[in-house]
């Protein structure tokens, strides 16, 4: 893949999580994001500023053109670009090689991949879930759909990640 | 120079974050009843908890400024009772009023000792504030003491806690009265003496100012009476634990009897 074409496949995915956002409900135990997907192919050498601000801006994005809350897919997106830098210091380049342009699933192996991808996700899903539930609902539903939203949007965001490729 | 330079990005970042959470967190109110529910509640428990603090730390600094404004408006109401209490007397008798019996002078504590035989207080008025020789001292807990000094700008006052002093007192339940002295042991323990027998005085039992002096006006709160034990055979000695806390003391009241020299004056041209 070369650039344009992962800005390309960068701008589907942003597409088709809002087409998931406004036509795919699957129940209130489950809250699919492709969020961390789009966080991990924002470029590594964006410094943690930029990072926010592109989530910032495709979470409001978002929110303007699904039928949700303003600003919950914004809050959640910033809160998971946030740490990116740290966690992928921690998590993948942990022996401080030299950072590539685009981190993808080959590269990186798939333990790394996952963990790292796991915890953007988490990150994401525990602020989307927290606001989004406001402190009204049993801690017991929070728990059970904080679990199977991770479950089910890391999955679908390590098959989205196969086609990704460094250029 | 490298930590500088490290350090601006980080602090950077950190208040984008904060700046860019705010702005989804005020979108996210706007927007959401529920969620707007919740994040101003939370709002409004820190705020609440902020003034707490704060209005707890000006308070602090304010107690002088406001003991000094407390202190001020209770002379007022002293003298406005006093006056009121002279009013209904003579309405009472269908006596001529003339002026309130007692006129209070407001004072702060410069110094005061407890834990001598001989105890005293330095007040910050003296004669140019109208105090003079022989007045009492009053707070608002009880009787402190008698001015036996005064210099233009301050007085010195015999404390009550003293060898040899002593205020009338009397029971409020039977009125049965006797000099209280104190027995020099603890500073708020005070014996009151001379009680007959037969008047039952149970702990607890308020003991006030008898008014049969020229010194203090008549039921001040002095203390309540701790216990009693008969003396001599023919009278009771009460043990009178007193309301004024005299180790706390910073406001008290210089107590003029305004018809304390007739009183004197009769008593000096009777055989």
């Amino acid at each position: 893949m070369n650039p344009y074409r992962n800005l390309l496949y960068f701008v589907l995915l942003f597409l088709l999580q809002l087409a998931i956002s406004d036509y795919v409900h699957l129940g209130p135990w489950v809250t699919v994001t492709l969020f961390p997907l789009l966080i991990v192919l924002l470029p590594l050498s964006w410094s943690p500023h930029k990072v926010m601000l592109a989530a910032f801006v495709m979470g409001l994005a978002l929110d303007v053109f699904s039928n949700g809350v303003m600003g919950l897919n914004a809050f959640a997106a910033v809160t998971a670009a946030a740490p990116r830098r740290f966690l992928y210091r921690t998590l993948v380049n942990n022996d401080r090689q030299d950072e590539t342009v685009l981190m993808t699933l080959r590269q990186a192996g798939f333990i790394k991949y996952f963990k790292f991808l796991l915890a953007l996700a988490a990150i994401f899903l525990a602020a989307f879930i927290l606001l989004d539930c406001a402190g009204l609902r049993p801690f017991g539903f929070v728990l059970g759909r904080f679990t199977a939203s991770l479950l089910a949007s890391t999955a679908l965001c390590l098959a989205l990640s196969l086609p990704v490729q460094n250029h | 120079m490298n930590n500088r330079s490290g350090l601006l990005p980080t602090l950077t970042a950190i208040l984008l974050f904060i700046a860019l959470e705010s702005l989804s967190l005020v979108l996210v109110t706007e927007s959401g009843v529920v969620q707007r529910f919740r994040i101003m509640g939370t709002l409004r428990s820190v705020q609440a908890w902020g003034w707490t603090r704060t209005s707890n730390v000006s308070h602090f600094f304010n107690y002088r400024t406001e003991n000094e404004r407390l202190a001020a408006e209770n002379l007022q109401l002293h003298q406005e009772l006093a006056a009121a209490q002279a009013a209904a007397r003579a309405a009472d008798s269908l006596e001529v009023a003339v002026g309130p019996d007692f006129t209070w002078i407001g004072a702060g504590v410069i110094k005061n000792t407890v834990d001598r035989q001989h105890n005293h207080l330095i007040l910050d008025k003296g004669s140019c504030e109208g105090v003079e020789t022989g007045m009492g001292v009053v707070s608002s807990r009880g009787v402190v003491g008698i001015v036996d000094g005064v210099s233009p700008h301050y007085c010195h006052v015999v404390s009550l806690l003293g060898a040899g002093q002593s205020v009338s007192a009397k029971l409020g339940k039977s009125g049965a009265f006797g000099p209280m002295s104190w027995p020099g042991r603890e500073p708020g323990l005070m014996l009151l003496s001379e009680i007959p027998v037969h008047i039952q005085a149970a702990p607890g039992d308020t003991v006030l100012t008898s008014g049969y002096s020229t010194i203090y006006p008549p039921d001040i709160p002095l203390g309540s009476v701790v216990s009693s034990q008969v003396s001599k055979g023919s009278s009771q000695e009460l043990t009178v634990r007193l309301f004024e806390e005299f180790r706390s003391l910073h406001h008290v009241y210089v107590i003029r009897n305004n018809h304390q020299q007739e009183i004197e004056a009769l008593y000096e041209s009777l055989p």
